[in-house]
């Protein structure tokens, strides 16, 4: 039994980390909804903005994705995050997805920031960590029949 | 307001360069400039229903025209090292191409004992909690 969960081991891992992930983008998603907007301006004049109503709708748009496992000396690990592909349309322009994301998390010169993405980290960090908790111990109840 | 985010704001605008609390609403017309700001709850210790102990997420923000900041960049990161000790990070270095600016961006964490008020026995209410 004790060798079958040490060969299974790694797949009860992923499996737990692919909840936890699951988790923070939910979080992510969550936290994507409360962003603030207003109607586009063009920052003239050196006025500061709000991210517009389509910007915020373009993030919300089911952008946020769980990147592809990758195995290190621990286990393995993966990411949460906006796909490094992808565009939208907005006031005529084609403009890379991330980049909108990370203007709305970051700020620029003339958008006030607002830091979901960083939000989301503290927000879901502790029900992400249960989550993977009882996946793993689930397995090994599963497993042990439960002693 | 935590006491060393007051302290930041107050070190982070002896600075040469115009410093705003909580972003502008019209860029200034300089090279160089700032904007610090206290985000976000980042977590909290509770007991005897109450809040014992806060930590706060906030970000330091520079802005400029030079590749250097005007020399402003190491001045920031001292500022953060005596007001925060390790508890801050660079957390993005972006460029700008509609204004040409180059932009730093740290992040911080400051805590605020609530109840700070002596237990008694020496420790404040923070440190009878298990929070040193």
């Amino acid at each position: 039994m004790l060798q079958g969960m040490a060969e299974n081991a790694p797949k009860a891992a992923a499996s737990a980390l692919y909840e936890g992930a699951g988790v923070m983008r939910g979080e992510m998603e969550k936290q994507a909804k409360m962003i603030r907007t207003a109607p586009f301006k063009y920052a003239s004049n050196g006025q500061t903005r709000l991210p517009s109503p389509e910007e915020k709708a373009v993030v919300e748009r089911g952008a946020i994705g769980v990147a592809k496992f990758h195995k290190d000396d621990d286990g393995c690990d993966t990411s949460v995050g906006f796909s490094n592909t992808g565009y939208a349309m907005l006031a005529g322009r084609r403009v890379p997805i991330p980049l909108i994301a990370n203007s709305i998390n970051s700020g620029t010169s003339f958008m006030q920031k607002q830091p979901f993405v960083r939000k989301a980290k503290y927000a879901g960090r502790t029900k992400a960590v249960d989550v993977m908790k009882k996946s793993i111990t689930d397995y090994l109840e599963k497993n042990t029949g439960g002693k | 307001m935590p006491d060393d985010y007051t302290t930041l704001v107050a070190a982070l605008k002896t600075l040469d360069i115009p410093f705003a609390e909580n972003g502008w609403t019209s860029r200034p017309n300089v090279n160089t400039y700032g904007v610090v700001q206290l985000d976000f709850e980042a977590s909290a210790l509770n007991g005897d229903n109450t809040k014992l102990c806060s930590s706060y997420e906030g970000s330091v923000d520079l802005f400029s025209l030079s590749r250097d900041g005007d020399g402003m960049v190491e001045a920031v990161t001292e500022i953060l090292d005596e007001v925060c000790g390790a508890s801050w990070s660079l957390n993005s270095h972006m460029w700008e191409q509609a204004t040409r600016l180059f932009h730093w961006e740290w992040t911080f964490e400051v805590d605020d004992a609530v109840h700070d008020e002596d237990n008694g026995d020496g420790g404040t209410a923070a440190d009878a909690a298990g929070n040193g």
